[in-house]
């Protein structure tokens, strides 16, 4: 049998036991709930939401306003006499009388008079659109259009100021070449009827939701390009949630599958008889996943067609797709218990949202929202091209933690990983030791340096996107103490493993050996990795405080020394309760270095 | 039932819990969002109300100008965010993209009491937040301009609405205020509900796939005194989860007014919650399928609850703002009486499934 028939078969198996079978279990449930789900459906698009109902008390001592402001059902109205109204003024949070709008002086108050100044609004367009001589009560009409243009990566906290000037001083004068611009036409291109209807059909709806739904549909959102002031809505900064949700959260959903499939080898030893077949723990390995791989490209594909995107929209999200596989795996070999790999999921997701949410805020913007692969979805959409580089910036930390969270399932696929039930912390050091061979310390050291490199970049891009947004000196702080911190846990990942895993491992000669070992790895690591990735952001401060190894060789080397030895040196003497100290003061340590190498950037 | 019975099992399913220490997981997850809600706050309220992004800064904007010298051109110029640089069209717009201005207007020659409105260009940087910014404060001069524009034109209106005065100082968008009061806590408090039923679920659902519940069943205890400690055991989570939000919120700046009513609603509605999980769980006995089935039938739940007038989370959005309800005796009493009937009904299927 050949290795394809194999993986072909357990990959049929697969899917008859974990998704044929129970599937059959809950289908007139789902069924039923399906059938529900598009009732309930219509009565909330029938009845709208109601989460924001009376919020605001209001009362008047005429009807006619009474009646408009009761159009809205955020507000609860009074009608009283006038008398009675000004003695129970207080407890009202907003009353108008004689046409006088008189808010109470708090904060509910302010926003009351917010919430009124809409609804009337909506009541003087309802009056206008009326209007014979549309162009009488319409007099002024904007047309929007916009312009594409970048900002570059040496202006770290632009996030904290979004809302300034980027570049406040100097002559506003282009600085570049000017291009000539015919003006637009003068006269609109709609009839006063025309103008009118679409007048009438805007009026109601506040359009947020309609908005968002209609960006994945393309474009044609409004019927006529021209909007009255009122009418005239900020763009969207945010439009890369709806395509979180869309593309996202289905990937989610389907490797929970996954999880739940492997969890369910390890519970009352039923895998046993899987693991005990003839064959190669990548092939079940291969064989458990390719139904889920299936199910998650497809549903990606089918997404792309229900928006009618191009199906090249997918191709950023794969290796998404596969992170998402293989932490589904490693999730669902060390979860002891259902209620851990609830939390543990949830926790993993949130973490894995954000960072694939936050950067691509920024798309359009900077080139920080590339280190999100949705950002490179958002390009597709907009028919944006990219380069072959920012795809690889963008994806190639996905698809190389992918690629060692997966080796790491199948070197642990086997019967005492799988049935232990120790702790996570404890299984993961488990997990890690089996990449390490005794009988190579330092091959495995080395390798294991260097596996780690992409997760931490990973992480410190995370806390990149994090700080970004905080004004700059506590943004740089924030991060250079947590970057530092992150790098020396990687690091002394394999060296704690060693000592507590072989007993007798750590000589002070081995010691030595293995931080040099461990700091080699880790230069060499981070050297292969820039070259792919972050050239595109290392000239700004942040690229150097992360990765300050650019342009020397042996100062950060003895930096990543420095830490690995004094956390050795604290496992040595201390033993375990060493750890925890040495950590620290190596990350202390780490800190004033590249506090020291900063110094140009600080003072 | 017995007491006693019951709080052992509830204490053997917390203490399993605490043990595993995963339940930090669900802290840190909180304190997680919580440290990043500055970045949220700003985040989703702008997602909700882009509108909102303009509050909070008082820099000023440069906006270049281009074509006909209207009276819209004074009044961008006596407003002190604002700085107007008149240009022509063509380095306007290069200035722009070089982003040393925020917003290029182009306004063409026009006859204000003309029966054609008066159509002016707006260029702004595409999927900016600042775009967004600008666009905000050029609106209410637009706004003011279009009510020149109708004064002028006043003779050919036929339709006047009725006229209402607003005090003249701003009242502010209501966005952040009905974000924060309005979405984001009533979510925030009821997320613990949603977290109770997924674990009622695991709990009960890993008693049958351990077949631990066969050697739980040998000691003298019944199915409904177990069934029973686990849902106490996720009961008593959420008002540690949920005071664990509102004391987060307080000290964001978020003052939370009525906490006993509020409380009373997110118990209630908790508890009928991780009853339904519960009730899931027993019936299918496997983690998978009681979890889909659960969650769709949340969704459904949901979409129900929110299309009532004055459901639950409408109730504790007003409260907590610090409004006052008519009535809500009789939906804490309904809530209440949903969840008894509820119980019935896991009790009756905890008793069934001994069998």
């Amino acid at each position: 049998m050949t290795i394809w028939a194999q993986i072909l078969t357990f990959a049929r198996w697969e899917t008859k036991k974990s998704l044929i079978v129970p599937g059959k279990k809950i289908l007139p449930h789902a069924i039923l709930l399906l059938i529900l789900l598009g009732g309930a459906t219509l009565m909330s698009a029938e009845s709208g939401l109601h989460l924001q109902d009376a919020m605001y008390s209001v009362g008047t001592d005429d009807p006619v306003f009474a009646g408009i402001v009761a159009s809205d059902n955020r507000f609860r109205v009074i009608v009283l006499d006038r008398t009675v109204l000004t003695r129970y003024q207080a407890s009202f949070d907003l009353v108008m009388v004689e046409g006088q709008v008189l808010p109470a002086d708090t904060d509910r108050g302010a926003a009351a008079t917010g919430a009124l100044m809409q609804v009337y609004d909506r009541y003087r367009n309802a009056v206008y659109s009326r209007e014979a001589d549309i162009f009488a009560a319409y007099p002024l009409l904007v047309e929007t259009a916009t312009v594409k243009s970048e900002l570059d990566f040496s202006a770290p906290g632009s996030g904290a100021q979004l809302a300034s000037q980027v570049r406040s001083r100097g002559s506003p004068l282009p600085s570049g070449p000017v291009p000539s611009i015919a003006p637009p036409d003068p006269v609109p291109a709609i009839s006063p009827e025309e103008f009118r209807a679409g007048m009438i059909q805007s009026s109601g709806s506040d359009g947020t939701l309609i908005r968002y739904s209609d960006y994945l549909g393309g474009s044609g959102t409004s019927a006529s390009p021209y909007q009255t002031p009122s009418q005239l809505s900020p763009p969207l900064p945010f439009d890369a949630i709806i395509l979180i949700f869309v593309f996202i959260f289905p990937l989610y959903f389907i490797s929970q599958f996954l999880m739940m499939s492997v969890m369910n080898e390890r519970i009352e030893r039923r895998g046993e008889t899987l693991l005990s077949t003839p064959v190669k723990s990548w092939v079940v390995i291969a064989g458990k996943s390719l139904p889920y791989t299936g199910a998650m490209l497809a549903v990606s594909l089918l997404l792309c067609l229900v928006v009618g995107a191009t199906p090249l929209i997918v191709l950023p999200l794969i290796p998404v797709i596969f992170f998402f596989l293989a932490s589904g795996l490693i999730i669902g070999m060390t979860a002891r218990s259902f209620r851990e790999l609830s939390f543990i999921s949830i926790f993993f997701s949130t973490v894995i949202t954000c960072y694939l949410f936050f950067p691509s805020i920024f798309a359009d913007v900077h080139v920080m929202s590339l280190v999100s692969p949705v950002t490179l979805m958002i390009y597709t959409l907009e028919q944006q091209p990219y380069t072959l580089s920012q795809f690889l910036f963008s994806t190639s930390l996905f698809s190389i933690t992918s690629i060692v969270l997966l080796y790491t399932a199948v070197v642990n696929f086997r019967e005492e990983r799988l049935f232990s039930t120790k702790g996570l912390v404890s299984t993961g050091v488990d997990f890690i030791s089996s990449m390490l061979h005794p009988g190579h310390p330092w091959l495995s050291l080395f390798l294991l340096g260097m596996l780690a490199v992409p997760f931490v970049f990973m992480a410190q891009m995370l806390l990149l996107v994090l700080v970004f947004n905080l004004p700059l000196p506590l943004s740089l702080i924030l991060i250079l103490v947590a970057a530092a911190a992150i790098e020396e846990i990687a690091k002394s990942v394999g060296i704690y493993t060693f000592s507590t895993r072989f007993p007798g491992f750590l000589t002070w000669k081995n010691v030595l050996a293995g931080a040099v070992v461990t700091a080699l790895a880790f230069l060499i690591a981070e050297k292969l990795l820039l070259l792919v990735t972050i050239s595109q952001i290392a000239e700004s401060v942040f690229g150097t405080v992360l990765f300050s190894s650019l342009t020397l060789l042996w100062v950060p080397f003895l930096i990543h020394l420095a830490g690995i030895l004094i956390t050795g040196t604290a496992l040595r003497l201390g033993g375990r309760a060493g750890y925890l100290p040495g950590l620290c003061l190596a990350t202390l340590v780490h800190c004033a270095a590249n506090l020291w190498i900063l110094r140009g950037w600080l003072w | 039932m017995k007491g006693r019975t019951l709080s052992i099992i509830m204490k053997k399913d917390l203490s399993a819990l605490s043990r595993e220490k995963t339940i930090l997981l669900a802290i840190l997850l909180q304190l997680f969002v919580a440290m990043f809600s500055s970045f949220l706050l700003v985040g989703l309220t702008s997602l909700y109300d882009p509108s909102l992004v303009g509050d909070y800064s008082g820099t000023q904007y440069r906006i270049a100008y281009a074509g006909e010298d209207l009276p819209l051109r004074f009044l961008l110029d006596v407003r002190g965010d604002i700085r107007v640089y008149p240009m022509d069209l063509s380095s306007a717009i290069a200035s722009l993209k070089e982003r040393k201005v925020s917003a290029v207007i182009y306004v063409p020659p026009s006859n204000p009491d003309g029966p054609d409105p008066i159509t002016i260009t707006l260029y702004t940087v595409q999927n900016d937040i600042q775009s967004a910014v600008i666009n905000v404060r050029l609106k209410e001069v637009f706004i003011e301009y279009e009510e020149q524009l109708r004064e002028i034109r006043s003779s050919r209106l036929t339709l006047i609405p009725v006229d209402l005065q607003f005090p003249e100082e701003d009242g502010g968008a209501p966005g952040f205020y009905e974000f924060v009061y309005g979405l984001l806590l009533p979510l925030l408090l009821f997320m613990p509900a949603v977290v109770s039923a997924a674990l009622i679920i695991d709990l009960i659902t890993e008693e049958y796939e351990h077949r631990t519940y066969e050697t739980l069943l040998s000691a003298p205890v019944t199915m409904v005194e177990v069934v029973w400690g686990k849902i106490l055991a996720c009961f008593v989570l959420v008002p540690l989860q949920a005071g664990a939000w509102i004391l987060l919120l307080m000290l964001n700046g978020i003052p939370i007014a009525g906490l006993p009513l509020v409380m009373a609603y997110v118990m209630v509605s908790s508890l009928a919650l991780i009853l339904i999980g519960a009730l899931t769980g027993l019936h299918y006995r496997e983690r998978t399928g009681a979890q889909v089935i659960f969650s769709l039938a949340v969704v459904v739940l949901m979409l129900v609850v929110l299309a009532i007038p004055g459901n639950p989370l409408n109730q504790v959005a007003v409260l907590a703002s610090g409004g006052t309800v008519p009535g809500q005796g009789m939906i804490l009493l309904a809530g209440a009486a949903a969840a008894i009937l509820l119980s019935l009904a896991v009790t009756r299927s905890a008793r069934g499934a001994a069998g």
